[in-house]
């Protein structure tokens, strides 16, 4: 069995190789871990219940019947009591979704009162949020669940409180519950949420696993040797890399981008589709330079590759691309902050989903300018010991 | 044309380049000869500024720094390795090194023709280079490394793994660019190479050893080849256990 030399050989060079056999026992303990926090529980909706006048009489209960639903957990929304007047309400529960202080907010009007001693069904409100279908179906079928629940209680309550003669009407006749979506309407698709993001993704992906080959490739044949020793300076090598890419990832974009809108349902203006595209160039250069720097920091082919997982894996599940950021513990979350991927979603949904103007996103946009500015001076520091790299 | 004074390169605990200091006049072919591992390439990585020493300096064309501008566009390399890109054609990859030296393109293509037919390439200019034989990669390295006509060339082991008729042809343009004026700095272990060199250096475990033409050190250490010469000179300073 001349096979254990060659199994001798692979275990003496991957134990010799530290940085190696640091990767090969760390990552899958990372990855581990966030598919631990991704999957272990379910998306929580946050529902306000907001009611007036003797609305209350219902809400209650049905709060109490919420409560009791799973995936949901009733919050507080800081609407002062005395506001009265029905649009600046509404306007308050807009306001309150688009902060995603709550996904949802279950209304009832005072009127659904005198509805209902009218002879009416009446009608409650449902504000959700309406951008992440997950959460838009947790809101509607905790509601849906808690209503069915309280139609046996509320004849009883009726009853209590208005005489005989409007009991009869009353009774036996369900709530209308009307939806009314802050962003999107009830045809957005869970694929509908997933597509903006997705190119965002293949351009970093992409770009940074090529860039980090690429020049690893440099390094090995020789060639990186030979460019440092002639009158360029790092500023060309790193200009000279951004615009080979540039090409390619336009071209890359461009056919990503013409997909997802083949594949997407709603109206998409060519304003959202151009600023999509500055998004996505902006995450093109910072993968881009973080495949260089990650690339710099490589001593071998071996150890470029192992960085390849341990930069794209925590993006795929922190970037709030597939799950919510949500699930994961606070140190997580804040680590999320500094990934180009979690600030260029959420713009990405923003644009496309909420239909917001770029220029509304400027806390994302500057995160990820600031991430950029960040690997560029890293990438600058390195550079100054390129010269000296072989000591 | 290089000034090297009490260089010393430390990696860990051992002096790869132990306080070296020499100088290299001007239109030489001066042949570092040492065993593998004796620190040559560390040296020469000095003189292109690529290592950085732990002490003393190295100075170039009279008082330029290894690594700046003004020295980078007078330096011509051949490292050990076939440094060039397998997806570019011969003449891709001879036009993009001299570009990175800002030799006007009219010029530049002037010279590559030039080069090529020096080397003996110009039927295979269009040749990918990952399609070349060793051999002819190799001169096709040395055609990239000169086609901005260098005033020094270093050479690091250039004429390894190459058969002897092409060795042969390697030293006939070696002298031919010294006679232009171009000073070459040749590290090997190979004797034969030594031997073709107007000046030598032994140079062991960092240190230089002996230094002169092949004759006067043929004549110091009264042998007829300048292997048995090395072996003398090492025996003279400690041993050959390197």
């Amino acid at each position: 069995m001349k096979a254990r030399w060659i199994a001798l050989r692979v275990i003496q060079e991957i134990v010799r190789d530290r940085r190696t056999l640091a990767f090969f026992l760390v990552v899958p303990i990372i990855v581990m871990t966030l598919v631990y926090y991704a999957i272990y529980q379910d998306e929580v909706a946050k529902i306000a219940v907001i009611s007036r006048g003797m609305a209350r009489l219902f809400s209650y209960d049905l709060e109490r019947a919420l409560t009791k639903e799973k995936n949901v957990v009733v919050a507080p929304l800081s609407i002062p009591d005395d506001e009265q007047d029905p649009a600046r309400l509404e306007a308050m529960i807009r306001e309150a979704l688009k902060k995603k202080q709550v996904d949802g907010v279950l209304y009832f009007p005072e009127r659904l009162i005198t509805d209902r001693f009218d002879g009416k069904p009446g009608a409650l409100y449902l504000y959700v949020e309406g951008s992440r279908p997950t959460l838009t179906g947790t809101v509607g079928s905790a509601v849906g669940n808690a209503m069915s629940d309280l139609s046996a209680a509320l004849p009883v309550v009726i009853d209590a409180q208005c005489s005989a003669k409007c009991a009869n009407s009353v009774n036996n006749k369900a709530i209308d519950l009307k939806k009314v979506y802050v962003y999107g309407d009830e045809d957005y698709r869970l694929v509908d949420f997933f597509l903006p993001v997705l190119l965002p993704f293949f351009v970093f992906f992409f770009t940074f696993l090529l860039s980090t080959i690429s020049f690893q490739r440099e390094r090995v044949r020789g060639t990186l040797e030979r460019l440092l020793i002639t009158p360029i300076t790092f500023t060309d090598i790193v200009l000279g890399y951004l615009g080979g890419f540039f090409l390619f990832s336009t071209l890359q974009m461009s056919i990503v981008l013409t997909y997802i809108l083949m594949l997407i349902t709603y109206p998409v203006t060519v304003w959202q589709i151009a600023s999509l595209l500055v998004v996505s160039i902006a995450v093109m250069m910072t993968g881009l330079l973080l495949g260089l720097l990650v690339s710099f920091q490589a001593h071998n082919e071996f150890q470029a590759v192992q960085f390849i997982p341990l930069v794209i894996l925590p993006q795929i599940f922190l970037s709030d691309m597939i799950w919510s950021l949500e699930s994961f513990p606070w140190p997580f979350r804040w680590f999320a902050m500094v990934l180009p991927l979690t600030h260029a979603n959420a713009i990405a949904r923003d644009l496309m989903l909420k239909q917001l103007p770029l220029w509304q996103l400027w806390p994302n946009l500057l995160a990820l300018a600031a991430l950029f500015t960040v690997v560029l001076v890293l990438l600058g520091w390195v550079g100054k010991r390129s010269r000296t790299m072989f000591s | 044309m290089i000034a090297i004074e009490n260089v010393v390169k430390v990696y860990g605990e051992r002096r790869v380049v132990d306080g070296i200091t020499m100088d290299i006049p001007k239109g030489r072919i001066f042949g570092l000869l040492g065993p593998n591992g004796a620190g040559k390439t560390t040296l020469l990585r000095m003189i292109m500024g690529l290592v950085k020493p732990d002490g003393g300096r190295v100075r170039l064309f009279g008082d330029q720094q290894p690594g700046s501008d003004g020295a980078a566009r007078r330096i011509g390399y051949m490292p050990q390795e076939l440094a060039l890109y397998p997806g570019l054609s011969v003449l891709e990859n001879i036009l993009f090194f001299g570009r990175l030296y800002g030799v006007p393109e009219a010029e530049l293509r002037r010279r590559a023709r030039t080069t090529l037919e020096q080397v003996e390439l110009a039927d295979r200019q269009d040749s990918l280079v990952g399609t070349l034989s060793g051999g002819m990669m190799r001169r096709a390295m040395l055609a990239s490394a000169v086609v901005h006509q260098p005033e020094l060339l270093i050479l690091d082991e250039p004429t390894a793994g190459v058969d002897p008729l092409l060795r042969l042809k390697f030293w006939q343009w070696f002298n031919d660019l010294a006679d232009g004026g171009v000073t070459l700095l040749i590290t090997t272990h190979h004797i034969s190479e030594a031997d073709r060199s107007q000046e030598v250096v032994f140079y062991r475990l960092g240190k230089i050893i002996r230094r002169g033409t092949p004759q006067e050190l043929l004549k110091h250490y009264q042998t007829t080849d300048l292997e048995h010469a090395f072996v003398k000179a090492t025996e003279e300073t400690g041993g050959n256990n390197a």
